[in-house]
């Protein structure tokens, strides 16, 4: 297993390609992924945070500079956002390698709760690995995604704190969750 | 204690990043071409963008650390004028006024704070900028006045009102309820700011007509190069009842919807001139 990054030099962000490299092996090897190449384009033209999980196999990232950006300091590196952006890709990767994970839709396809749901399962699980994770981030997300609800909170927590579901619990608990979401507040002044 | 503070001696502990603003302009990033996805993606701030929780955590971070300028702005102003009738001076009300906005800038750092726990973000997790503190430098009260209570202030109108209808849609009570009660404290801010614009130039039309032009410069500053305006694609949008409780007429309105247009169109001849400079130095 080995990590190219596309470019090897870059010119405008200060980043650095090996360091990149070296994190995607050292969290492919955490979560999982064995014998798969793994290659992450980054685009230090664009300053936004755009990526995406564009082939399992071999595995391609594609991804903005912003996302991989300390947003403290301008086009210096970030550890802990590097580590979050390529650990949720490389755990959607090795999800949607396993047979036994299930068959869920290509990402274009996904829905926004569904996403989500699949996301807060993969950085909770990246916390239970002792990645750094900004819990109440990613609550805060779920919540707006199933509703601002105790049950949402519930769905949330077994995301967050199970050590491996299928597809099949992950849609199924995001479905179920956002039946109950009451939506829009629609407050009407008293 | 001195008067006239710089921004640069604002007192804060080691969780703040100032945000170096030259770098931030000059970044050659800025130069790319803004393709049909990034401009949806970067939008008008409703729950249903893709980055929708993310742009408004970030959103509420830039409110936090412009409540503690905005805090700090009115403060300075109670201190730096000294009460009388000359120009350099101010009337006493004034500094009351100041010393409620105090009070009430305060307390709109504590909800942001909590805000902030609530919406999953530290404090100083994005670099803070003192534009904000920057107009509440002007040596002059009426333009200080001008510049801060009724463009800022007038901008934090339109950015608690998106903020405030986020919530609502999105479901979000605390979000909506927190932004309900400070934009209702926004429009009291901007409604002085109104008043002694207009008590204390009444027999001064050309000291009246810089400091329009002081807030228009302003106005057009924040407008970030179209991140407030009344198109789809300004995330957020002006708040044209609200500024009216706050004393601003129709054409004012107008005219700032204008101005963010102006900053818009700028901003994108700025990025296609950079973009050809980077296209002719390649060869």
């Amino acid at each position: 297993m080995t990590t190219t990054v596309e470019p090897a030099e870059f010119t405008i962000v200060h980043f650095d390609a090996g360091r990149i490299a070296a994190l995607s092996d050292e969290l492919a090897d955490a979560v999982g992924l064995d014998g798969v190449d793994i290659r992450i384009e980054v685009d230090e033209t664009a300053l936004l945070g755009h990526t995406d999980l564009a082939s399992i196999d071999p595995i391609l990232i594609r991804t903005e500079s912003g996302a991989l950006e300390d947003p403290k300091k301008l086009r210096h590196f970030s550890e802990v956002h590097a580590t979050d952006v390529l650990g949720r890709h490389l755990l959607r990767a090795r999800d949607r390698r396993d047979a036994d994970f299930g068959d869920p839709p290509a990402d274009e396809e996904l829905s926004l709760p569904h996403r989500v749901a699949w996301e807060v399962h993969t950085v909770g699980r990246l916390a239970q690995k002792g990645y750094p994770a900004q819990r109440q981030r990613w609550l805060y997300s779920f919540r707006n995604r199933h509703g601002f609800t105790d049950d949402a909170d519930q769905a949330f927590e077994t995301l967050w704190s199970s050590e491996r579901l299928t597809w099949a619990q992950i849609s199924t608990l995001s479905d179920e969750t956002a039946t109950k979401n009451p939506g829009r507040l629609d407050r009407k002044p008293s | 204690m001195r008067k006239l503070i710089s921004p640069d001696e604002l007192a804060r502990d080691d969780r703040f990043e100032r945000a170096d603003m030259l770098e931030r302009i000059s970044d050659p990033r800025n130069a790319q071409p803004t393709d049909a996805a990034a401009q949806r993606r970067a939008g008008r701030l409703t729950p249903d963008r893709d980055d929708a929780p993310d742009a408004a955590r970030a959103l509420m971070h830039g409110i936090f650390v412009g409540e503690i300028q905005a805090l700090e702005g009115a403060g300075r102003t109670c201190y730096d004028f000294e009460v009388g009738k000359g120009d350099e001076d101010v009337p006493f009300e004034l500094k009351l006024d100041m010393a409620r906005q105090c009070w009430d800038e305060a307390r709109h750092c504590e909800i942001s704070v909590k805000l902030s726990d609530w919406m999953g973000t530290e404090i100083g997790e994005f670099s803070e900028n003192t534009f904000l503190f920057q107009a509440a430098c002007n040596p002059d009260p009426v333009l200080r006045l001008t510049g801060v209570n009724r463009a800022l202030e007038g901008l934090a109108i339109d950015v608690f009102n998106t903020m405030r209808e986020f919530g609502d849609l999105a479901g979000d009570p605390v979000l909506e309820f927190c932004e309900d009660w400070m934009l209702a404290d926004e429009v009291t801010h901007v409604k002085m700011g109104s008043d002694w614009l207009r008590r204390i130039t009444a027999n001064d039309k050309e000291r009246q007509k810089k400091a329009l032009e002081f807030q228009r410069v302003v106005d057009k500053l924040f407008s970030f190069g179209g991140f407030r305006g009344e198109e789809d694609e300004n995330p957020v949008q002006l708040a044209r009842r609200f500024r009216e409780l706050a004393g601003f007429d129709d054409d004012e309105m107008t005219e700032i919807a204008e101005l963010s247009k102006e900053a818009r169109l700028e901003a994108e001849e700025q990025g296609r001139l950079a973009r050809e400079a980077a296209a002719t130095a390649k060869g």
